[in-house]
């Protein structure tokens, strides 16, 4: 018999007991704190147990979606299916789907600024009456106001909940930045000369300043524009709905994003995440502004060679003691498909899923992919123990965001931007001509 | 025999023998030959092996090693090959690949062939190869959405039969085109032998024309097999979870916001093996011999 | 006359016979007889004996091969074409089509965009990089039929980059060749040609090259496949009498085997080329479209209007507007390969 081996059963039996009372009391006390239910009493009643719903969710949150499956089966008893799919066809899946008759999904996960485009192609269905009626159990004024419109608002109307918060912070490398006597920047002009010192110290060794995505993805340099375009106090759209980009800030944001460009790691313009975690995880960057989750890959002995020598800030501003803004890159909400069947189920299912206790749960999973939406989550406990320092950064969303325009022509806009911007930094073009070509192609686009 | 053609038949001779004489012109390429041969084809074959080779390094590399700009890992490790089976439903992916590739290429040539005869042979409908040429000439995108709406009115929407019909039809001009070529360079004059013996089309058809063509059908059927195994647009609209391919596995690495190289590349390498093997296999029928002698 | 050595055709009637008042025109006039009819001048002379006028049993024999086909283009062709033909002249989105009637409006604002410029774009991507290839793919065919050693290992191994998953395909290259933790830079720079790290896809035109590369390296095996394969349906005869003769391989190559081969050449070219036309997923993986839109080729511009625009009217015009400029392009090319194939066959 080996006496090690029930030694271990015996600690891992403790501790997953220890875990699950640890649970049920945080639960209790949650249910406490909140003071409602998630689930509507017919819910937990059993009422929809056997029953299945389906789910499409992006690549990127599929840890969360067996986390939500698990929950979901044992609050209710119903199955959750749940389809997972590359990030960049999740709206046209949904939209085929409902489209052709298939009526294969009953909620669909969509990316905020696809809201408009979704909404006019019959996609999602008109859930402002179900929000009000249920608004003891949402609690919408907990959502994080800069968060909370552009993910669901639309036309008046509201047509799904955030599900995931997903804004850009700045990470960077501690070795580095204390081996060069750099503090961590908070203006874009700190930014610039600290990548500055440490790329000119450290090209040799194939070690740069700064790592910045610039490839022609609207995802990928829509977000480091937009990173910029907040730190500046710019908006994509005026409040009227007409294009914002012949502004001080949007000029100051390409010119920066330009600047910074021979300082960064070769070569923004052909940089996606997918070369930029890998290098920053290796030490090759100090610098670099992304999602919340690389902070948890970072500390990945698997994936990391920097494990405890990073940290995170809000993004930079303009001038010292400006208020730093989020910008809202890929922030994702749920809404129920106009083919679904099972309307009531399914709308349980996302006031369950984006309601207090289970975004808590979510955000404190390893590798879930989500951030947060609420107020009270972000300022959770658990959450600033699970993840400090990215706690920290994430704070900005509570004082004001940039959100991607979020009509029906925002694709086509956001692309044109994205061209044009990754034509400024491969011909090193002036970025007023940049913007203003950006600027005259919304306006054409918005005439139809 | 007429002068014409005997002056005809001298001029040949005699620049047949001029030839000869000019036998070590002629055969420096034969004399050093096989050495020659042998290191180009060694060398096209680094060119060709190159990435697959670095696909291969690819695969022994943890996160961390791969943007390090070496050809060959630090330190190399096998974690990426022993987690593949647990971390993707590879065995299922690669499974229904094989099936959609090869039942689809089947349809094909089944739909095809007998086409390729009628067209050559019989002579009829010839205004038909050109048009559904041109249909091909149109990306598969927008098609899609008319295919996709078929298929779910006839309720193959996300199986695996419903792909394979697909396949099968959508490689049809491919194989048209491919295996008209290889019709046509059969004499008909063997067939001609045939019919005054007394064969009907369809025996003809089998029993001369098929065999003759094997190397035709077999390269087409192969290309057709290779085109469906790593076709991704209509795979991921008309599948779902347990119907999915590999293309679409492999993809959806890429869809992580941390892309797992060293998966990607084993899940790669593992599925390009069956499509090999079956390639291994055809290769047998590709080999010459059918038409010597054939016509005489 | 020596009859047990092969003979050629006979010089009187121009056929492949063995009739006793046949005159073989001798090994090595095979090669020139192969030359002259391609040239045109006998085709005229050896036209086949009118074929068997076509049997009405035979017809309905015929018409009962062409059913599958003509069922299944009907679904696969005919349908779609239609769809795309209505959806072009409309407004339609993918979650509502045919929205409204908009007469060619779709047409002129996509050659008003840079779709133009995106056709221009891959015709030059597709012309050259199909002809290389069949060059390219050409001489390997030839290279592996011929005797040599690790032939048949050449042969499977040559198939790899076919079979491999273009994206994977796109994502190797794209590793390889990233400015700084890619191999190739760093290998170039080791050199000291270079001494800045050099980025193969955010400039042009090396990233369209590189497209081309990994384009040319992903397919050249596909020609090297049919190329072979034909090579295996020439009769054997001509090779074994003109070498009998004398002649050496290079001159087999090019007065025996590339005549003959000479209508399949260009039906493959034909293929390869659509095929380039819709170069898809090099582009998506390797450089999005960029730097700006260089690298954006037709098919790539449709998928964005499609897929991220959800503009179905658009995408169709689009789609139909590639159409029409492949077939111009490949009119001379269809056109050339009927002429060939007429007075090659024998």
């Amino acid at each position: 018999m080996n006496h090690q081996s029930t030694d271990n059963e015996h600690i891992r039996n403790v501790f997953t007991r220890r875990a699950f009372l640890g649970r049920a009391a945080k639960s209790a006390l949650q249910l406490t704190l909140t003071g409602q239910l998630l689930l509507s009493k017919k819910a937990l009643a059993g009422a929809y147990a056997g029953q299945s719903l389906n789910l499409v969710l992006i690549q990127p949150h599929k840890i969360s979606g067996e986390v939500l499956s698990k929950s979901f089966a044992e609050q209710t008893g119903a199955k959750l299916n749940v389809t997972i799919v590359p990030y960049d066809v999740i709206e046209a899946q949904a939209t085929l789907d409902v489209q052709s008759g298939a009526n294969q999904f009953d909620v669909v996960e969509y990316w905020y600024a696809s809201i408009g485009s979704l909404v006019e192609n019959n996609v999602l269905q008109d859930v402002t009456d179900l929000i009000t009626k249920d608004e003891a159990t949402i609690k919408t004024s907990d959502y994080i106001r800069s968060i909370y419109d552009p993910y669901t608002l639309y036309k008046g109307k509201r047509w799904g909940l955030p599900y995931d918060g997903d804004s850009h912070v700045l990470f960077y490398n501690t070795t580095l930045l204390d081996k060069h006597k750099v503090n961590a920047p908070t203006t874009w002009d700190e930014y610039l000369v600290a990548a500055k010192t440490i790329t000119e110290a450290e090209k040799q060794n194939g070690v740069y300043g700064a790592i910045v995505m610039g490839a022609a993805i609207p995802v990928i340099i829509g977000s480091t524009f937009a990173n910029r375009l907040a730190g500046f106090g710019g908006e994509f759209l005026k409040a009227d709905g007409t294009p914002n980009l012949e502004s001080d800030a949007a000029f100051k944001a390409a010119k920066a994003l330009l600047d910074v460009a021979p300082y960064a790691l070769p070569t923004p313009v052909e940089t996606a995440f997918e070369q930029a975690v890998p290098s920053f995880l290796d030490g090759k960057g100090a610098f670099v502004e992304c999602w919340t989750d690389l902070g948890v890959y970072a500390q990945d002995a698997q994936k990391s060679k920097i494990i405890d020598q990073w940290d995170v800030v809000q993004l930079p501003v303009e001038k010292k003691g400006d208020q730093p803004r989020a910008s809202l890159n890929a922030g994702f909400g749920l809404g129920l498909s106009t083919a679904t069947k099972k309307k009531e189920l399914a709308w349980e299912f996302v006031k369950w899923a984006t309601g207090y206790q289970t975004a808590l749960e979510l955000l404190t999973t390893s590798n879930s992919g989500i951030d947060p939406t609420r107020i009270t989550t972000l300022n959770a406990a658990e959450y600033k123990r699970f993840a400090p320092k990215v706690q920290r950064a994430a704070n900005a969303a509570l004082h004001g965001a940039v959100s991607w325009p979020t009509i029906p022509e925002s694709p086509k806009m956001m692309r044109s931007l994205s061209e044009k911007l990754n034509r400024m930094l491969a011909d090193r073009q002036s970025p007023e001509l940049a913007i203003r070509q950006i600027n005259s192609d919304w306006v054409q686009i918005l005439q139809g | 025999m007429s002068s014409r053609d005997g002056a005809l038949a001298a001029a040949y001779e005699s620049a047949a023998r001029a030839q000869r004489s000019k036998w070590w012109q002629a055969h420096w390429a034969e004399a050093a030959s096989p050495l020659v041969r042998a290191a180009l084809l060694i060398a096209i074959l680094s060119v060709v092996l190159l990435p697959i080779v670095y696909l291969l390094a690819l695969s022994l590399k943890t996160p961390d090693q791969v943007l390090e700009g070496l050809f060959l890992p630090t330190k190399p490790t096998l974690r990426n090959w022993i987690n593949i089976f647990q971390n993707v439903p590879l065995a299922l992916y690669i499974g229904n690949s094989v099936v959609a590739a090869i039942s689809g290429s089947l349809i094909t040539l089944v739909i095809t062939i007998p086409a390729v005869y009628a067209f050559s042979r019989i002579k009829i409908g010839r205004f038909l190869p050109g048009l559904i040429l041109g249909s091909y000439m149109a990306p598969p995108m927008v098609p899609l959405i008319p295919l996709f709406f078929l298929a779910k009115w006839s309720g193959l929407i996300h199986t695996l039969p419903g792909l394979i019909i697909c396949y099968g039809l959508l490689n049809i001009p491919v194989a048209l085109w491919l295996l008209t070529g290889f019709i046509e360079r059969i004499p008909e004059e063997i067939e001609e032998a045939a019919a005054i013996d007394g064969a009907s089309v369809l025996r003809t058809l089998c029993q001369i024309v098929f065999p003759l063509m094997l190397p035709g059908v077999v390269s087409t059927g192969l290309i057709c097999v290779i085109l469906n195994y790593n076709e991704f647009l209509f795979a991921f609209f008309f599948t779902s979870n347990t119907t999915r391919t590999l293309p679409i596995g492999i993809a959806l690495f890429q869809g992580e916001r941390l892309v797992d190289f060293g998966q990607m590349a084993v899940a790669s390498l593992i599925g390009v093996l069956p499509i090999y093997l079956t390639a291994i296999f055809a290769q047998k029928w590709l080999v010459r011999g059918l038409t010597t002698g054939a016509g005489r | 006359m020596n009859r047990s050595a092969p003979a050629g055709p006979c010089v009187r009637c121009w056929h492949i016979r063995d009739a006793p008042e046949c005159i073989p025109a001798g090994p090595f006039g095979t090669a020139i007889f192969i030359h002259l009819k391609s040239m045109n001048s006998l085709a005229k002379a050896s036209r086949k004996s009118a074929p068997h006028s076509v049997s009405p049993n035979r017809r309905r024999v015929g018409l009962l091969l062409l059913l599958p086909l003509i069922f299944a283009v009907l679904f696969s062709a005919a349908y779609p074409a239609a769809y795309l033909a209505l959806t072009s002249i409309s407004k339609s989105t993918m979650g509502k089509p045919f929205i409204s009637w908009v007469g060619l409006n779709n047409f002129v604002s996509a050659l008003q965009g840079d779709f133009a410029w995106s056709l221009m774009r891959t015709a030059l991507f597709a012309i050259p990089t199909s002809l290389v290839q069949l060059i390219l793919g050409v001489a390997i065919a030839v290279l592996l039929n011929s005797k040599m050693r690790f032939r048949s290992l050449g042969r499977t191994l040559l198939l790899l980059p076919l079979m491999s998953p273009p994206v994977m395909v796109g994502i190797a290259w794209k590793v390889m060749l990233h400015p700084t933790g890619g191999f190739v830079s760093r290998t170039l720079a080791q050199f000291a040609w270079l001494h800045t790290p050099s980025s193969f896809l955010g400039e042009m035109p090396w990233a369209i090259l590189s497209i081309a590369a990994a384009d040319t390296w992903q397919w050249t095996p596909f020609i090297v496949i049919l190329v072979y394969a034909t090579l295996q349906t020439l009769p054997a005869e001509f090779e074994e009498a003109a070498r009998i003769d004398g002649a050496g391989y290079p001159r087999i190559l090019f007065a025996v085997q590339l005549p003959l081969l000479a209508p399949a050449l260009i039906a493959i070219y034909l293929l390869k080329l659509i095929l380039s036309f819709k170069t898809f997923d090099l582009v998506y993986v390797l450089t999005s479209g960029g730097p700006g839109v260089e690298t954006s080729l037709s098919s790539y511009k449709i998928w964005q209007t499609l897929f991220q625009d959800f503009n179905l009217g658009m995408a169709s015009a689009q789609t139909l507007l590639l159409c029409l400029i492949v077939t111009l392009i490949t009119l001379p090319v269809t056109w050339w390969h009927r002429r060939i194939q007429r007075t090659a066959s024998l």
